[in-house]
């Protein structure tokens, strides 16, 4: 055998073990995907056993009495994360458009940066923000006024109806949007800068304003990449668990009210998992609602490849 | 335009006015700190194909950018100078962008299909600058397609996606969307040089029935292209106009050694 051909010999070798690493870690993805679903699913199956249906549509989440359902905390974090998509997506979109076809030169780098170094602050941040300067500002000036004007409007009542105490949904809704905005808006500045220069200079070409290539041109080509966007944020704002629990009042309650006292999935599991003894009822429903926040992101992701699938 | 229609105006590289299109006078453009193009005078008679030639970074494609203005686009790019359009000077601030460049229309190098179906890649130019109801903007799509050779192709799936069309095809439709605002002028920067020799011949043909209704700037790095399409041929280097004549002139009898230097092949 010639030196040539035995070295040859020794690096196939080599390829072989370098290939088998790799397929471990992968494999290691997998398992870890599984033993959490595992984990969660035998952990929470004494609470669906036992509560049956009610534990998704009973409001009353009571460690005296040992009875838990889950409809309170879901529609907290539901309908904070709403909240906060809805004030999120538009200004993420306006920066990130702004930042790639309106701002130039060195103002436009400062402001791109400042949103990178935005959405690399840890979220507890955003919780001792929101706590100090939101939760006081709604208390003091936002729901009173709501409260006085809209009180009697027919549907608007009981929607600003309440103590004014500050915390609630619409304060998580705010502080979840300002954290998740920066995130969506890098996503939605590279999705943008995608965008071949050609196409853009034909739109313009043909007389197109920036609005109408925006709105024809890039909007439809970037699809995919600001529904992925979204859906990052998304999955953050479902998640967040310690930037909530300091501003949603973490009330087990269900009502109209986007003012008063709530709680989300994550927080709720944070302030009483620690406390719930072993084999308990409460900790199994705890476990039931982790497994069904995981499955709230599941969703959110499978609902985003089905967006997208649909353009061809 | 043949030989024995040249005038001394024309040698120096100037038309009779109201047979001009376009009219570059002392044009200088810069990006940034860089002089592109230096004291570029140049017409372009109407309803003729001139055909911009010259090695890389000549400033070619530079000077077809300034006439829709889309250099405006990027700060730092500027240019000075007069390039008289319809009576009027388009490197003036006054000019309506939009305008503009619904009456000069730009082909780029590689095919630009919109991500939109091969009807709306049609009708998008036209409904940014007119209202046209059902019927009258089906005419013109049609109209369009069936004269840059394409209607027979896609007639049976004009809700289908631009971009399941070939390269060829999708450049005869990216010629096809800029004429149907009904420009004056037609901007061509190296619109074969992404094709196979059987598109860019439909191409070339195709130059030659447009050029009837349109004035042609065309730029390219074939020369072969050059002599077949063009009235006119303008050689560059280094951002400045070398010379400019008709493509019988330029290809047989250039008057400037640099120009000769070039089509034969020595340099570029």
């Amino acid at each position: 055998m010639t030196p040539v051909l035995r070295s040859s010999h020794r690096k196939a070798g080599f390829d072989t073990v370098f290939h088998g690493l790799l397929l471990i870690c992968s494999l290691l993805v997998l398992a870890m995907l599984g033993g959490l679903i595992l984990l969660m699913a035998t952990g929470g199956w004494q609470a669906f056993a036992r509560f049956g249906l009610s534990f998704f549509t009973k409001a009353s989440w009571n460690p005296v009495r040992d009875v838990y359902g889950v409809l309170a905390p879901l529609l907290g974090t539901l309908v904070s994360t709403l909240i906060a998509m809805l004030i999120a997506v538009p200004m993420a979109f306006g920066t990130a458009f702004w930042l790639t076809y309106i701002a130039s030169g060195r103002f436009s780098s400062i402001v791109g940066t400042t949103i990178q170094l935005l959405a690399a602050v840890p979220s507890i941040i955003f919780g001792m923000w929101g706590f100090q300067t939101i939760v006081p500002f709604i208390a003091r000036d936002v729901q009173p006024f709501l409260n006085h004007h809209f009180r009697h409007v027919p549907g608007l009542g009981p929607i600003v109806s309440g103590p004014p105490v500050g915390t609630g949904l619409v304060t998580s809704g705010i502080v979840l949007a300002v954290m998740v905005a920066p995130f969506i808006t890098a996503v939605m500045v590279d999705v943008f800068g995608a965008v071949p220069p050609m196409l853009r200079e034909s739109a313009y070409g043909l007389g197109a304003t920036r609005w109408e290539m925006m709105r024809k041109i890039v909007v439809p080509w970037s699809r995919n990449g600001m529904i992925g966007a979204i859906v990052l944020g998304m999955g953050r704002a479902l998640g967040e668990t310690m930037a909530v629990t300091f501003i949603i009042g973490n009330v087990t309650t269900v009502g109209w009210s986007l003012f008063a006292p709530r709680s989300t999935v994550a927080s709720l599991i944070a302030l009483q998992f620690p406390e719930s003894p072993e084999g308990s009822i409460r900790l199994s429903s705890l476990m039931a609602l982790g497994f069904i926040l995981m499955l709230l992101s599941c969703v959110s992701l499978v609902l985003a490849r089905c967006l997208r699938g649909k353009r061809q | 335009m043949t030989p024995a229609s040249m005038s001394s105006a024309e040698l120096s590289g100037k038309a009779p006015a109201q047979d001009v299109a376009l009219a570059v006078r002392d044009l200088n453009f810069h990006y940034g700190s860089h002089h592109a193009l230096h004291g570029i005078s140049l017409d372009f008679p109407a309803r003729c194909v001139t055909a911009m030639i010259g090695p890389s970074g000549c400033g070619k494609s530079t000077l077809l950018r300034v006439f829709n203005k889309i250099y405006a686009l990027y700060p730092g790019q500027r240019a000075t100078g007069e390039v008289m359009f319809d009576g009027r000077n388009i490197l003036d601030d006054s000019i309506n962008l939009d305008m503009l460049r619904s009456r000069i229309g730009m082909v780029f190098q590689k095919p630009t299909p919109f991500p939109m179906s091969i009807y709306d890649n049609i009708a998008f130019g036209v409904r940014l600058h007119e209202k046209l109801g059902r019927t009258e903007m089906d005419e013109r799509v049609q109209d369009v397609l069936t004269r840059v050779a394409l209607w027979n192709e896609v007639r049976d799936r004009l809700n289908a996606p631009a971009t399941g069309l070939s390269g060829g095809q999708q450049q005869r439709l990216c010629i096809a969307r800029s004429i149907a605002t009904r420009p004056e002028v037609l901007l061509l920067d190296e619109p074969t040089s992404a094709l196979d020799p059987i598109s860019t011949a439909r191409i070339e043909e195709l130059l030659d029935e447009l050029k009837e209704e349109f004035t042609i700037a065309i730029v390219t790095h074939n020369m072969q292209q050059a002599a077949r399409c063009a009235d006119r041929v303008a050689f560059f280097y280094l951002g400045r106009l070398v010379e400019v004549d008709t493509a019988d002139r330029i290809f047989t009898n250039p008057r400037e050694k640099q120009t000769q230097d070039y089509i034969t092949g020595r340099f570029g």
